[in-house]
């Protein structure tokens, strides 16, 4: 056989591996995307449908508008029906400047913008200034993550024109505050002590410990996750039970994790086989019956859906940070790498596993386990409510 | 940014006079826009930024057909009122606002003066 073959087969043989490795999460996420759709299309489809292009972009347009603003996009709608259905270019201009005043509302004074935005640039810069003296390791981090924040803040006082904000509760701004500091703690923990790690056993090469891309997806992940524990969008917040099944699920997956890692020592011989076991099987367990248990118990897809969103957003910090806690760990008791116990790798290494692993598993298994758990959930809910309307009937 | 300001100004100070010429009459977004020829983003803005001032009272229509969605109406409340009554009165703005033509540019122009 000569090498051309020889390569073409090698390629063939990496892309069906390939594809039976990914076939599970591909037909998940399939699954998953035709609940949404299905779930969407009952919700709002079939109202949007009947809507013509105008009325759609105005619909989705004051979708996001404020809690406080809410009465003005029905009323931008409610006068677009005012606009005959066959002038189209009056609709579509009428429609595309109401879609401008609901993206832009009038918000805070300009005044209070322009502090907020000042703010921001004089932390980001005064972020990478200290960093970059400080610790050079983090200057891609920690500007990035300031920089969102001081954005995301300055974008929520321009758009909103009172005081406060709708908070989500105790449990979700301390868990999510919680995370994001042990992350932000562990981070500089870590880059001060080992900044860059040896990985003796493959190239005898001396690797970064945080990556610029590393670093950069890791500061948007923070940053989002910490603006949506602070200050949710409001379809987030008004399902009490998906926010309650939420913390705990969140919990439920940090404990599991802490739980599983501990009895790893059990096993106690560097080369065990990690923690890639348990990012399988953990949200199966967790997020899965919770997001079905909060979709029976608050009787719609809707709470399981936002049950597991609140899960990951408050577990993915929280993950990191249980990650990092635990490679020190066992970096100390003599083992290897969280992810698949491997040795000979310095303990730097579990910094990008910590960022890139929990990230492609809860994005890749949780979600797509969530919406078919939610679906699963909320069917039952159907059912009983189908049943006792059933028993009220045969009873009258 | 200073234009646009001003801009958003004239817009408010146009919608104030023009509801101030019946202040006792509701009424609606698409016959603002209409009447001040201005476009819709730069009326709600308007009108929000009057409503978050207490300048404006807005209501939904009580009695709306069945083949439509209530509308939303418009008013000046009492601190618009005299809001309204202070920028007629002023120097630089008409006292009889009838009609903003074209737009709003630096100053509304205004028919019949």
């Amino acid at each position: 056989m000569n090498r051309d073959k020889r390569i073409g087969l090698l390629g063939g043989l990496i892309a069906v591996v390939g594809a039976v490795v990914l076939a599970p999460f591909l037909w998940l996420w399939a699954v998953a995307a035709w609940l949404l759709w299905r779930a969407w299309w009952r919700q709002a489809g079939v109202r949007l449908w009947a809507l013509d292009g105008p009325a759609r972009l105005l619909a989705a347009a004051t979708a996001t508008l404020p809690a406080d603003r809410r009465d003005w996009g029905a009323a931008m709608a409610a006068e677009l029906a005012q606009v005959p259905v066959q002038e189209r270019a009056a609709r579509w201009r009428f429609a595309t400047g109401c879609a401008r005043a609901a993206i832009f509302p009038p918000g805070g004074t300009r005044a209070a913008v322009g502090v907020a935005g000042a703010l921001a640039v004089t932390a980001t810069a005064a972020a990478a200034l200290a960093t970059g003296a400080v610790l050079p390791a983090r200057r891609v981090f920690a500007p990035t993550f300031v920089g969102l924040l001081g954005g995301l803040a300055t974008l929520a006082v321009a758009r909103s024109h009172r005081a406060g904000w709708a908070w989500p509760g105790a449990a979700i701004t301390g868990l999510g505050l919680a995370g994001v500091a042990a992350c932000v703690a562990f981070l500089g923990y870590y880059l001060a002590e080992f900044p860059a790690y040896h990985r003796a056993r493959v190239t005898a090469a001396t690797l970064v410990s945080l990556p610029p891309v590393t670093a950069a997806v890791l500061a948007v992940l923070l940053a989002g996750c910490l603006w949506l524990a602070l200050r949710p969008p409001r379809w987030l917040l008004p399902d009490r039970h998906a926010r309650r099944f939420g913390v705990g699920m969140a919990v439920a997956l940090i404990a599991g994790f802490v739980l599983t890692t501990s009895r790893q020592e059990l096993g106690d011989q560097p080369g065990s086989e990690g923690m890639v076991f348990y990012l399988l099987i953990g949200p199966i367990l967790v997020v899965l019956t919770g997001s079905a248990a909060a979709a029976a118990v608050g009787r719609s897809f809707r709470s399981g859906l936002w049950a597991c969103a609140w899960a990951i957003v408050l577990g993915a910090p929280l993950l990191i940070a249980a990650w990092l806690a635990e490679a020190l760990r066992w970096y100390q008791q003599g083992q290897g790498t969280v992810l698949d116990g491997a040795g000979g790798l310095g303990v730097g290494v579990n910094l990008g596993d910590a960022v890139w692993w929990p990230l492609v598993f809860l994005a890749l298994w949780a979600v797509p386990l969530g919406v078919v758990g939610a679906a699963v959930g909320s069917a039952r809910a159907r059912r009983r409510r189908a049943r006792e309307h059933g028993d009220l009937a045969s009873t009258t | 940014m200073a234009s646009f300001t001003r801009l958003s100004a004239q817009a408010t100070t146009a919608v104030i006079l023009a509801l101030a010429e019946q202040p006792a009459t509701w009424r609606y977004g698409h016959e603002l826009c209409q009447q001040l020829d201005l476009k819709p983003g730069r009326l709600y803005r308007a009108l929000m930024r009057l409503a978050d001032r207490g300048l404006l009272e807005a209501a939904w229509e009580s009695e709306a057909p069945a083949d439509r969605p209530p509308r939303h109406r418009y008013r000046l409340s009492g601190p618009g009122r005299v809001h309204a009554a202070k920028l007629a009165a002023g120097p630089s703005v008409p006292a009889k606002p009838a009609r903003v033509v074209g737009g709003i540019g630096r100053r509304p122009r205004l028919e019949g003066t």
